[in-house]
């Protein structure tokens, strides 16, 4: 029990949060789910941590990087953070409900 | 929508609804299709959010919101289908352990108006006792009033004061030495005998001339209500500025002019129209009680429960206040304790009368007009501050309640007009004593209990004085417990307002709630719209009857 919640644990810092938007409610005709992950997550892990959280076969992992814009507080330019969105595609007669949260 | 009947005893109705879960289902499910488009959510934009989103996000209120129209929609359509007329709010209660997706059991229990009878108006008899205002009664309240209008004329120095006289004093107070507050003036007038000041202090200057000083000692009462002067021994410094004897009033027209008016003849016919118009008070008042004991005679059905407990309530809240105001409240209470009953029989005949009253006015179509709606508004806004009045008359202009609780005394009054009209009435000219006591009489002989506000016939005796100014009849009055009077003495002014309150109270609520709209474009036309059949009827009725119609 104890291993189980370790690699929950470690799944739950890759696969952050649901992305919902317009967008990612329309990707859901291709049975694709869109997450935001963390910045250095990777295609597998991404793919292992979206089975072992929502008990699912994940075919297809794309990932895309969203950097952050610069924008000027006071004069002074700062980045907002970069974003990582990982679009995964289910396995066919496979869905999630993203809206009821993990 | 499933309509079980669970009890129907007398006027108590229950039943229990039953809202399948797939009806309420398709109901949330429209609900959200009309706000999809207004619902705003980071990440999409305005109104392009899917339904399911919605719903997982608004669902609990939109179905909270969903059970409440539908129940309320589903008991108008048991009213409507099962042609209730409900006396008061429905109890409704939706059964425990209800869950969204369940079937919803909703149970309601109602009490009904009665079914009444479309009362025969037609052959009323009433009897008017209508008395005449002789030139003695007018003679003697310029006497009263000249008697209140008494002046005050210088004295010869010489003159002693006397009892009756008129003092115009500068006293100083003091007790123990020292001045007390209040207890100095400057040209204070006193007239000896009147019992203004404290007691001995009058006596005290019975014989002084004016100009004279004077210290006299006076010991304050026990209850005198400054606390530290209580029974304490005083000394007045009095000075004397002059006496003043009461000068004869006579009654000429310099004496109506000093009231502001022409001359004296002017003055009799202001008291005389004043006199007739207290004792058409009275006919009326005895025209109306007698229909109403017929009306009341002629008339036995179940009156709702909720109503009577509702009318009695307030009696009895009424009653608790004055008790509270009471010299002595503890037996004023037990006094009130001991005619529960009596009140309760009061609280069922007037819930009656008011439902037949009602009746009659809807049968017969009388109505109150815009316009004398307005004058009414405009009267009871009259009591407000200036400031306050522009908000009364907007609140009582978009609150039906307010405004059916103004319309009702009206309403009721021209329901007893109509009534009038039609009733065959037989002229007696009779004293203002006979008329008084018809009054009264009438109830304690009345079938039903009581008659009116006061069954007791105690009350009745302590009624008249109210009604006669004349003071005649204080004395009666004074034997009676402070209590009663007090009692009393609200009841014939607020009866007809009360009575009526609950004539209109209910059916204005109700039915003509329900009609309002279509009354009140009505409401021009109602006026002369009530008046014409009834006038119709009348010229083939009786001649007799055609003098009230002419008299209105």
């Amino acid at each position: 029990m104890a291993k189980k919640q370790e690699i929950d644990a470690r799944h739950y810092d890759v696969v952050l949060a649901p992305h919902i938007t317009e967008k990612a409610t329309l990707l859901s005709e291709n049975n694709a789910v869109v997450f935001k992950v963390a910045g250095g997550a990777t295609k597998p892990q991404i793919k292992e941590a979206v089975e072992a959280l929502f008990d699912v076969s994940v075919t297809k992992v794309n990932t895309i990087v969203t950097k952050g814009k610069v924008k000027r507080w006071k004069g002074k330019p700062y980045r907002r953070n970069d974003m990582k969105k990982a679009i995964v595609t289910l396995a066919e007669g496979q869905s999630i409900d993203v809206t009821s949260g993990i | 929508m499933q309509i079980k009947e669970t009890t129907n005893s007398g006027l108590k109705r229950g039943y229990a609804l039953t809202i399948p879960a797939s009806d309420i289902d398709a109901k949330i499910d429209s609900e959200i299709k009309k706000i999809a488009p207004q619902v705003k959510m980071p990440g999409f934009r305005p109104g392009k959010v899917p339904g399911n989103l919605v719903r997982k996000m608004h669902g609990e209120q939109i179905h909270a919101q969903v059970l409440n129209d539908t129940i309320r929609s589903s008991i108008d359509s048991l009213m409507a289908e099962k042609k209730l007329r409900p006396a008061m709010q429905p109890a409704v209660s939706l059964e425990d352990g209800y869950e969204q997706g369940k079937d919803a059991t909703i149970t309601v229990d109602l009490e009904v108006l009665p079914e009444i009878e479309a009362p025969e108006t037609d052959d009323l008899k009433i009897e008017r006792m209508t008395v005449a205002v002789t030139d003695e009664q007018v003679e003697e309240a310029l006497e009263r009033i000249a008697g209140q209008n008494k002046s005050y004329k210088d004295a010869p120095k010489s003159k002693k004061a006397a009892e009756g006289d008129q003092l115009i004093i500068d006293f100083v107070g003091r007790v123990d030495g020292t001045e007390f507050e209040g207890g100095k003036a400057e040209g204070a007038p006193l007239v000896i005998g009147s019992g203004q000041f404290i007691p001995g202090f009058e006596d005290q200057l019975t014989g002084v001339k004016a100009g004279e000083e004077k210290t006299i000692t006076v010991t304050f009462p026990e209850d005198y209500p400054a606390e530290n002067l209580k029974g304490k021994e005083a000394e007045f410094d009095v000075t004397v500025q002059s006496v003043k004897v009461e000068g004869e009033t006579k009654i000429d027209d310099e004496f109506a002019s000093n009231l502001g008016l022409d001359s004296l003849d002017k003055l009799r016919d202001i008291l005389r129209t004043q006199l007739e118009q207290e004792t058409a008070g009275l006919t009326r008042t005895q025209m109306k009680r007698s229909l109403l004991d017929q009306l009341a005679a002629g008339h036995d059905f179940e009156v709702p429960e909720g109503m009577v407990e509702a009318e009695f309530a307030q009696i009895w809240n009424q009653l608790e206040q004055e008790v509270a105001r009471a010299d002595d409240p503890e037996a004023a209470q037990k006094e009130i304790e001991a005619e529960k009953d009596d009140y309760r029989s009061i609280a069922v005949r007037r819930v009656r009368l008011g439902l037949l009253l009602s009746e009659i006015g809807q049968k017969n179509d009388v109505q109150v007009s815009g316009a004398e709606m307005n004058a009414l508004i405009q009267q009871a806004a009259q009591q407000y501050r200036p400031e306050d009045r522009q908000r009364f008359m907007e609140y009582v202009q978009n609150d039906p309640m307010a405004a059916a609780q103004l319309r009702a005394p009206v309403y009721e009054d021209k329901v007893v007009d109509f009534l009038f009209d039609k009733a065959e009435i037989t002229d007696r000219e009779v004293t203002r004593e006979e008329l008084e006591a018809a009054i009264e009489a009438e109830e304690p002989a009345e079938e039903k209990p009581a008659a009116k506000k006061k069954a007791p016939a105690k009350k009745a005796a302590a009624k008249k004085t109210d009604s006669e100014k004349s003071g005649d009849e204080a004395g009666e009055a004074a034997k009676k417990p402070a209590a009663k009077k007090s009692a009393a003495k609200k009841a014939p002014a607020k009866k007809a307002a009360e009575k009526s309150d609950d004539a209109k109270d209910e059916p204005a609520k109700k039915a003509p709630a329900k009609k309002a709209a279509a009354k009140k474009s009505d409401d021009d036309k109602s006026d002369d719209a009530a008046d014409a059949p009834a006038k119709k009827k009348l010229a083939a009725k009786k001649p007799a009857a055609k003098k009230a119609a002419a008299k209105k």
